[in-house]
């Protein structure tokens, strides 16, 4: 099937096109150059045409999304739609069902999602719901921060066996690439403790943070995989914690990008997630300040970092992490209701609901450090759009967050009316921050740079030969001002004209008006087939006697990944 | 002023859904729009006069002037007055789940028995049953912490068990008995019960009051006995007579009050202060 967008307003920031109008051709899947005069033509006349949008950071599938959803029945009443011709029924706020998430994504534009932390062990249950999303592509990242055997690679320093260690263990969960949260310190979680500042060392292991994440960027560059270490780093939500979030960006400094190909799209050795939760100062609550002027100097001279935010969105949400520290500390703040899970040998989660409200101070302040991030952040293609879904807000609410970067005198008529707490013009530098986003900027922070920092070649742009993932806005920019309407941007930016995925239409108006079955995008690691075997052998006895499941029933066999898309990566 | 007339014609065994059919949305409806509506009915839906004759007199230009009358055995018709914020809603009969859920204005009256979830997460109004209620009356929705918030319920009969759980407002009180854990987590508002509980009162509360003129079967250990009051006054409200006062749950640092009768319960204070004349005292007061 052939077809053209035609008269759209273009931003396509990998391709330098911004604004121009012109039409945009696919066929059979693929954007192409030209088409034959039988193409359908969809008239998108004075609207705005992207790519479809790339979540770099969101849990969308997995083991704590099923755990959230058990033990929060009462959000799954929030957001419920019935069943059309087309769509199953919808429910769920936070943590959304498994087809509802992916109606949603679509709805917004969005065409590709990050899941960001799958613990191996449970990745054959993440397959399965990732199966259940329609519409978006998902690439997961398996957890390796706090895997025991990489902690014992990362102490001997054996950076050819981790490589090898990483290479198998992406090919065992049909994995994308390297996650590290709060490395060393879920592991402490198991004897109850954990580890505060990035030189502390994992009880039992005598291995430091610094040494794992060091460790796992020199492997992962050795491999030459498309994405560098993602990393949520230690004290997350910590005040003060911004020393610690520096000293772990630092740190990578001195290791070179891989110059493989696969790496090659990339520019970062490390991405940094949720940002926004890294960057306090203080010592406490009560003496606590925005770090983001701190942290986002530092990443504009650092252009080996890249960034997401996870912007507050003002949301009764459920957080979920593998920091299940931090869950805990959470928990003893709220009171609410918390949930743990220990992922044995591998890594840890907490599951509690949270409630950012506008009056209180500490969301405000973490309100207000997000958008300071986004504005102090230079270079548009170090920075993603994200909420860390659904842990600083729901997805649903990027429209919302464009809004408010797109529109200074929102920012300061929320300051200024009382809608949101004092501590965001008395602890924040925001009120005094006049930048405003464009589309151009608004289609890099949510398309370009997420797929050029995850590595992809096939998203993320309108190249020819690159996958028709494409969403239509209803807006023309030639005559609509986004700074004085900020709810026409959110209205637009919620409910896509078009979203086009490998070229159908799935959405059109904000409707779904047909499914898609998604793709898994998984890491493929070649030329370490004989290490991964002999790294294999050599866990076996330990994992044989540690582990509670066989290493044959460990593997993600194929059919769990009805419908892959594997990136192959020349490792040697 | 604007009356709606509901009369049963033949019941399902399968629930109809009114959350639609509250005040709110019906009160501008004419007899033609009931004709061509359908009500769910599971997953699907079928015609509302199916079920229902469906009278209209009067005009309405706001929900407050509706008053909607079922007539019939509607204990398979689930959440009548759902979310409504005025108007008035009578039930002459029995009713199924969720009565009164969420609404935040208006009265609803039933004059027979309830289903469980009845004026669930409440925020104002009036519920009134003449019967009894299953459990969760004025309860939170599942998994949720945040129970009944404002209003009333009055509950002629008997309540289920968890009556008030996670209540974070408003009153319940409960002319009959009361089954296990009434008031459960609630953190504020009142529960007053007429007649005996069975076991659990106040579990885990932190704050708030319920006040038992009944008697109490067993007493979770978190209750800390403050001792013996007279005419004690909670929020406002006096309560005559000599109640024995209880403060917990402690096991969560809670601060609520808790009182029950001292001369029904009298046999929990001669098993704890056997030596005193705190016995006497309540006989001598009940004597005067």
């Amino acid at each position: 099937m052939e077809y053209i967008l035609k008269n759209g307003i273009v931003y396509d920031p990998a391709n330098e096109v911004n604004g121009e109008k012109m039409d945009i051709c696919f066929k059979d899947g693929k954007i192409v150059e030209d088409v034959s005069a039988d193409a359908e033509v969809l008239d998108v006349t004075d609207k705005i045409v992207m790519p479809a949008g790339v979540d770099p950071h969101a849990h969308v599938a997995g083991p704590k999304l099923v755990v959230g959803r058990l033990y929060r029945p009462e959000d799954e009443r929030r957001g419920v739609a019935q069943k059309t011709k087309v769509t199953r029924a919808e429910a769920g706020f936070s943590i959304p069902s498994c087809p509802t998430t992916g109606y949603r994504y679509s709805r917004m534009g969005y065409g590709t999602v990050c899941e960001a932390a799958m613990p191996p062990l449970e990745a054959k249950h993440t397959h399965e719901e990732i199966n259940t999303i329609p519409n978006i592509d998902i690439n997961p990242l398996p957890l390796f921060g706090n895997n025991w055997f990489v902690m014992e690679y990362a102490r001997e320093n054996r950076i050819d066996d981790l490589a090898a260690f990483i290479a198998a263990m992406l090919r065992v969960s049909k994995g994308y690439g390297v996650k590290i949260v709060n490395p060393c310190g879920s592991e402490a979680w198991g004897w109850g403790m954990n580890v505060h500042g990035y030189d502390d060392k994992a009880p039992y292991f005598d291995v430091t943070s610094r040494e794992v994440v060091r460790a796992l960027a020199k492997a992962n560059e050795q491999l030459g995989l498309p994405h560098s270490i993602h990393i949520h780093p230690n004290d997350l939500g910590h005040p003060g914690n911004v020393p610690t979030t520096i000293a772990t960006l630092d740190s990578i400094k001195d290791i070179a990008k891989s110059t493989k190909a696969s790496a090659g799209v990339r520019d970062q050795t490390i991405h940094c997630t949720h940002a926004q939760f890294h960057s306090y100062t203080g010592n406490s609550w009560k003496d606590a300040a925005s770090g983001a002027e701190e942290v986002a100097d530092f990443i504009n001279k650092n252009p080996y970092v890249t960034c997401d935010v996870g912007q507050v969105t003002f949301d009764e949400t459920t957080t979920m992490t593998a920091d299940a520290p931090m869950e805990y500390d959470l928990f003893k703040i709220s009171g609410l209701k918390w949930a743990n899970k220990d992922i044995e040998c591998e890594t840890a989660a907490g599951i509690i609901p949270c409630i950012y409200s506008p009056k209180t101070p500490v969301s405000t302040l973490q309100w207000a450090i997000g958008l300071e991030l986004f504005l102090h952040i230079e270079n548009p293609w170090q920075v993603c759009l994200t909420t860390d879904h659904p842990n600083a807000g729901p997805f649903i609410r990027y429209p919302k967050i464009i809004s408010w970067l797109m529109s200074a005198e929102k920012r300061m008529s929320m300051i200024d009316n009382g809608e949101v707490h004092k501590w965001a013009s008395k602890r924040t530098g925001l009120a005094g921050l006049e930048r405003e986003y464009d589309f151009y900027e608004i289609a890099t922070i949510s398309r370009a740079a997420p797929a050029r920092i995850h590595g992809f070649q096939d998203r993320g742009a309108l190249t020819p030969g690159y996958n028709a993932d494409i969403a239509v806005y209803d807006i023309n920019p030639n005559d609509f001002d986004p700074s004085k309407d900020p709810e026409g941007v959110e209205k637009a930016f919620s409910n896509a004209y078009y979203t086009i995925k490998d070229g159908q239409i799935v959405v059109k108006d904000g409707d779904i008006v047909s499914t898609k079955q998604s793709h898994t995008i998984w890491t493929n690691v070649i030329g370490y087939e004989e290490e991964e075997k002999q790294i294999i052998d050599s866990i076996m006895p330990f994992f044989t006697q540690y582990y509670s499941v066989k290493w044959e029933n460990y593997q993600v066999h194929d059919h769990y990944v009805p419908n892959p898309t594997r990136v192959d990566v020349e490792a040697k | 002023m604007k009356t709606i007339t509901f009369d049963q014609k033949k019941t399902s065994s399968i629930a109809l859904e009114f959350d639609e059919l509250i005040t709110d949305n019906i009160y501008s409806w004419t007899e033609e729009d009931f004709a061509a509506y359908k009500v769910p009915v599971g997953n699907s839906r079928f015609p509302i006069t199916d079920y229902f004759d469906i009278t209209v007199e009067g005009e309405a230009e706001s929900p407050a002037e509706v008053k909607m009358i079922l007539n019939g055995d509607c204990n398979r018709v689930k959440y009548i007055g759902c979310k409504m914020s005025a108007g008035e809603v009578v039930v002459n009969g029995d009713a199924d789940l969720h009565v009164g859920a969420e609404m935040s204005g208006g009265v609803v009256t039933v004059f027979g028995n309830v289903a469980a979830h009845a004026g669930r997460e409440m925020k104002g109004g009036k519920l009134e049953i003449m019967g009894n209620t299953k459990e969760f009356c004025g309860a939170s929705y599942i998994g949720e912490w945040r129970g009944m918030s404002g209003g009333e319920i009055i509950i002629h009969g008997n309540a289920g068990k968890q009556c008030g759980e996670c209540l974070v407002g408003g009153k319940i009180h409960v002319l009959g008995d009361c089954d296990i854990l009434a008031g459960i987590h609630m953190t504020k508002g009142t529960i007053e019960i007429d007649g005996n509980v069975n076991r659990w009162p106040g579990g885990q509360m932190k704050n708030g009051n319920i006040v038992i003129h009944g008697k109490v079967g067993r007493l979770l250990e978190g209750f800390v006995e403050q001792g013996i009051v007279t005419d004690p006054e909670l929020d406002g409200i006096v309560y005559p007579g000599r109640y024995i006062e209880y403060k917990g749950d402690i096991a969560l640092n809670g601060k609520g009050t808790l009182i029950i009768d001292a001369e029904k319960n009298r046999d929990r204070l001669s098993t704890w202060i056997e030596e005193d004349d705190e016995y006497n005292a309540i006989r001598e007061y009940r004597a005067q």
